[in-house]
Parts: C-alpha cells; sequence; structure tokens
C-alpha cells in the first residue's frame, strides 16, 4: 500500500511514516497543502494522510480541489481543533474519514487499513462468518443453526464488526459507526457492549469468532 | 446641563411656586377676607397678625414641599434606578454590554459612558483570555499527540521491557490521554463561550433518544450491580442537535453509575408539562453537600467523593452539561440529601407544534 503523509509538523509526520512502514506500507512525506495537491494529482496513492493545518493551503481545501478535479483518493483528515463541526465540514468536502488529534497510532493504522480497502465494499443483506448468520433485512442472528436474542444497540455492533471482518475495529471507530457519536464519550460501553456480545455468540462454541487486539480494539475473525 | 444645575433650577422653580403661593394666601387673608367681613357686617376675629401668618405657612407649604420634593427625588432616582437595573443584567457572557444614555447630557449620561467603557475594556479581557485558551489548547495537541506516539511506540517494542517499565509506560499513556481529554473539554467550553459552536436546530424524538441511553445505562451499571429503571418516557418533541443531547444524556447517566454505591440504583424519566420536556436522573450515590450544590455546574469543581473515592473525571463533564442545555434554551439542577440520593433535573423547551 502506498500512502502519502501530508503534515507540516515533522515529527507527527515522521511518527506516522514510521508506524505505518512497520505495517508495511511504503510511505511519502510532504508539508506543504501546494505540494501535495500537486503529488496526489501525479502519482497514484493508495491512501493520503491530510492534516487540516498546513503551509500553504489548507488540507480541507485540498481535498476540494481533488474532488473537484474528478480524484477520488481515500483521504483521512487529521485535525488538532476536533469539532463535531469540522468533522461535518470535512466529510462535506470530500474527506473518507476524520481523526481528531490526539489520537493513537493504532487508531490512524486501523483507519489507513480500511481506507486502502474501500470501493470493493457491496452492501450483502445476508453476512456469514463461519457458521454465523447475520441476516440485516429479518434482523435475526443464528450460530450453528440456534438462534440467537439480539438488542437493537448489539445487532447494530455485531452488523458492523461482521462487515469489518478480518480488519481492526477500534472503540472510537465503533462509537462512530455504531453509536454515531462523534465525540468521546469518556466511558468503557464499547468494551462492555462487546463483551456481552461475545458471551451471546462464542459461549460454547470452540472456535471463537471475537478477538480483542491489546491496545487497538475489536475484530472478527475465524481463526484463533 | 448639569445634574447640579437642573436641580438648582428645579428648586428655585419650587421656592417661586411656593413665594407665590405664600403671597396669595397672605393677600386672602389679610386683604380679601377682612374686607368681605367688612362688607357682610362679620366682627372681626380676635385673631394675632403671627396666627394668621402660621396659618397661611401650614396650609400652603406642608403639600408644596411634599408634591415638589417627590418631583425633584424621583427625576434624580428614576435615572438612577435604570441604571443599576442595567447593571444587574450584565453578565460575563452578554460583554460588552450597553446600558442605554438617559439623554440628559448630565452627570447621569457620564456615569453610562465610563460604565459602558467599563464593560467593553472587560469584555476585551475576558476576550483574550479565551482566545489565549484557545491557542493553548490548539497548540498543546500537537505535543500531546507526539508524547502519545513515544509512549505508545517503545510499549510496541515491548518484549526488551521490564514490567515495571511497562507498568510505568501504561501509566504515562493513560495520563496523556487524561490531558488530552482535559484539553479537548476546555476547548469546547471556550468555543461555547465564545459563540463559536454551532448547533443544529433539528426536531428530534427525545423519547427515543431516552431509551437508547437506558439501554446505555443498564449495560453500564452491571459490573456494579447498578438497578437501571426507566421511570416514564412521555413522547417529547424537541428542536436540537441529536449527538449534543445524547452526550448529555450519557454524561449525566455515565455520573450516576459511577457516583453510585455497589447495588444502588438509578432512575431515569422523560416527562412532558407544561410546554416542557423533563429529564430527570436519579441514583442513590453519596450525594452532594448542599454548600458543593449550586456550585457543582462550574468548571473543575469536583465533590468530595470524586476526590477521595479517586473516581477519574476531568471535573468538566457538568460544565459541559450545562452547557448544552443552555444552549438548547433549557435549564438543569441538581438537588441531593447526602447518603441518600441525587436528582439532576433537565427541562428543555418542547418544539412548537405544528
Amino acid at each position: 500500500m502506498h500512502v502519502l503523509i501530508v503534515d507540516d509538523d515533522r515529527r507527527t509526520a515522521g511518527f506516522i511514516s514510521k508506524a505505518l512502514k512497520q505495517e508495511g506500507c511504503a510511505t511519502e512525506v510532504l508539508h506543504d497543502g501546494d505540494e501535495a495537491l500537486d503529488a496526489i494529482l501525479a502519482v497514484p496513492f493508495d491512501a493520503v494522510v491530510l492534516d487540516i493545518m498546513l503551509a500553504g493551503r489548507d488540507g480541507l481545501s485540498v481535498v476540494r480541489q481533488l474532488r473537484a478535479k474528478g480524484n477520488h483518493t481515500p483521504v483521512l483528515l487529521l485535525s488538532a481543533r476536533g469539532e463535531v463541526n469540522e468533522r461535518v465540514e470535512g466529510l462535506n468536502a470530500g474527506a473518507d474519514d476524520y481523526l481528531p488529534k490526539p489520537f493513537a497510532l493504532a487508531e490512524l493504522l486501523a483507519r489507513v487499513r480500511i481506507l486502502g480497502r474501500r470501493g470493493g465494499e457491496t452492501k450483502h443483506a445476508v453476512l456469514r462468518l463461519a457458521d454465523l448468520v447475520l441476516d440485516t433485512s429479518a434482523r435475526t442472528a443464528q450460530r450453528g443453526g440456534r438462534k440467537i436474542e439480539l438488542t437493537t444497540r448489539e445487532f447494530r455492533l455485531l452488523e458492523y464488526l461482521m462487515r469489518s471482518a478480518g480488519r481492526v475495529c477500534t472503540r472510537m471507530m465503533i462509537f462512530e459507526q455504531v453509536w454515531e457519536y462523534h465525540f468521546d464519550p469518556g466511558s468503557n460501553l464499547v468494551d462492555v457492549y462487546v463483551r456481552k456480545l461475545r458471551d451471546k455468540i462464542d459461549e460454547g462454541f470452540e472456535r471463537k469468532l471475537f478477538h480483542s487486539v491489546r491496545g487497538e480494539g475489536y475484530v472478527m475473525k475465524d481463526s484463533p | 446641563m448639569t445634574l447640579r444645575s437642573r436641580l438648582a433650577l428645579r428648586f428655585g422653580a419650587m421656592i417661586t411656586a411656593c413665594l407665590a403661593l405664600l403671597g396669595g394666601l397672605a393677600y386672602h387673608e389679610f386683604v380679601t377676607e377682612p374686607a368681605q367681613r367688612k362688607a357682610l357686617g362679620i366682627p372681626e376675629l380676635p385673631e394675632t397678625f403671627w396666627g394668621e401668618y402660621a396659618e397661611v405657612f401650614f396650609y400652603g407649604m406642608i403639600p408644596l414641599v411634599l408634591a415638589a420634593g417627590w418631583w425633584i427625588i424621583r427625576r434624580v432616582i428614576d435615572p438612577i434606578a435604570l441604571l443599576a437595573q442595567s447593571i444587574e443584567r450584565i453578565q460575563a457572557e452578554n460583554l460588552p454590554y450597553s446600558v442605554p444614555r438617559t439623554g440628559g447630557g448630565d452627570e447621569l449620561d457620564r456615569l453610562t459612558d465610563s460604565f459602558n467603557a467599563l464593560t467593553a475594556r472587560l469584555a476585551g479581557s475576558f476576550g483574550q483570555i479565551r482566545e489565549f485558551t484557545l491557542h493553548a489548547s490548539h497548540e498543546l495537541k500537537t505535543p500531546l499527540t507526539i508524547m502519545r506516539f513515544q509512549l505508545e511506540t517503545k510499549l510496541d517494542e515491548g518484549k526488551n521491557l521490564s514490567p515495571e517499565e511497562v507498568e510505568w509506560l501504561e501509566c504515562e499513556l493513560h495520563e496523556v490521554q487524561r490531558l488530552s481529554k482535559i484539553v479537548d473539554s476546555l476547548t469546547l467550553l471556550t468555543k461555547a463561550d465564545a459563540g463559536l459552536m454551532k448547533l443544529e436546530q433539528k426536531p428530534l424524538a427525545l423519547g427515543d433518544l431516552v431509551r437508547e441511553c437506558f439501554e446505555d445505562a443498564q449495560i453500564l451499571a452491571e459490573p456494579q450491580e447498578v438497578q437501571v429503571t426507566l421511570a416514564g418516557c412521555d413522547a417529547a418533541q424537541v428542536l436540537g442537535d441529536g449527538d449534543r443531547l445524547r452526550q448529555l444524556l450519557l454524561n449525566l447517566t455515565d455520573n450516576a453509575v459511577k457516583y453510585n454505591r455497589p447495588g444502588g440504583a438509578v432512575s431515569l424519566a422523560l416527562r412532558s408539562r407544561d410546554g416542557q420536556a423533563e429529564i430527570e436522573v436519579t441514583n442513590t450515590g453519596e450525594g452532594v453537600p448542599a454548600e458543593l450544590q449550586p456550585r457543582v455546574f462550574e468548571r473543575f469543581i469536583r465533590g468530595t467523593e470524586a476526590r477521595s473515592r479517586a473516581i477519574e473525571g476531568s471535573g468538566l463533564g457538568l460544565s459541559i452539561c450545562r452547557w448544552i442545555v443552555q444552549a438548547h434554551g433549557g435549564t438543569i439542577q441538581m438537588t441531593s440529601q447526602v447518603g441518600q440520593s441525587t436528582t439532576v433535573l433537565v427541562r428543555l423547551p418542547l418544539a412548537p407544534a405544528h
């Protein structure tokens, strides 16, 4: 995966680049908005990590220009302001995701991984993982032929985790997608919900589908 | 014209009026009345000159002095009372506040002008403090990001670390995250003070939000074996920002669970009453002492319980709650009986019916 990192703070950009390289990505680093725009238009990147505060053209304007020119490179916006309004503004400008500073590196990596795989997603109504079947139109869940009772929230959580199967979902991503909270709720709600859901799905089964990734979040997959 | 000259003029006018009246009465007493008596053949009463004079003075002077004095006092006091009323309306939030001039060009106008200049200077100072806090919290975020990265990277390379070192690093990371949350909350409140936070105004079914929050609260309360009940959920439509109202509800219920005793209870209710939606969150925690109750919504005010039980929090949660409620045109209040229960009552105006 070829990722461009644009941040006017050199140390932040350096850390992000190092972390992405450890993940096996090829990275390039720029510090200026105008240069970034030229680079993205010239070279096909798989994803761009773009800070809003930049020398020259700001991040929001870079995204607007890209989309206006018909370029659909996935963009993750970073910002030190971190307000709901700004998030909405960023997504309206055409960014694919938004992350307020300061964030965990694991959070950023999880989001970049998802950005790189975007596009090929189809919205199947029935989701399967091993012997777990989730029918999103009938709103039923079964494992090994046995029906599982879920509350509305549990159902939405399971659907999100199954759609992202194989990819780590951080607590913050779960909050945004399942709860539609775009603020830090300052509680361990996600962990408690996942624990409950895991009990309902995995208890009594040899093959565990829920896995927690220490310091990152949760992933559903059919492997140990 | 100055107040002094105005008062002097009015006083002069009053004296003149008094003298004129006195003259009139004296004329009546000493000239007209004796003449009438003479004409009608009534004998002179055995009254002394001074007695007649006292009568004139008594009847003429008393009501006049009262009326004129009252009039003068009103003319002076009224503008001062108005000025005082305007000054009482001033809050840090509505600065700079201009008190209207009386327009008489007198000392009162001068007082109003200097007062308005003072509030303008105050507003400037408040603005500078806000600007400073905003810049400071913004500038703090980049170093916080880097600190976090460094600690995380160090922890990731954990194989060569002793358990003590890992524990130390995790502790540091936790503190950095806590600091980040405080900086975030501070930024939000500073922006709210400066009127930079724009809230959505969408019709929302508050009942749905309360039920969602009830479901979350039950889950949050399980580890502490706290019983959560929904004591009623009327249909209530409000105009507002769904994200912020969810944040408010989660904050209040999360507090109700956190500051509870194990095995305690939390009750959640939504009522629609007198054109207002009332959300009530009650818990059976230690409570807040009476002297602290009016201050719990202020910034960085934390109860003794929060400190003694080392419950983690920024001390800004309830301030954010208050901001959200006020931004929706509502009120929030807390009542507590120490050792028994604490209730937070939020009132929000209902959306106008179509």
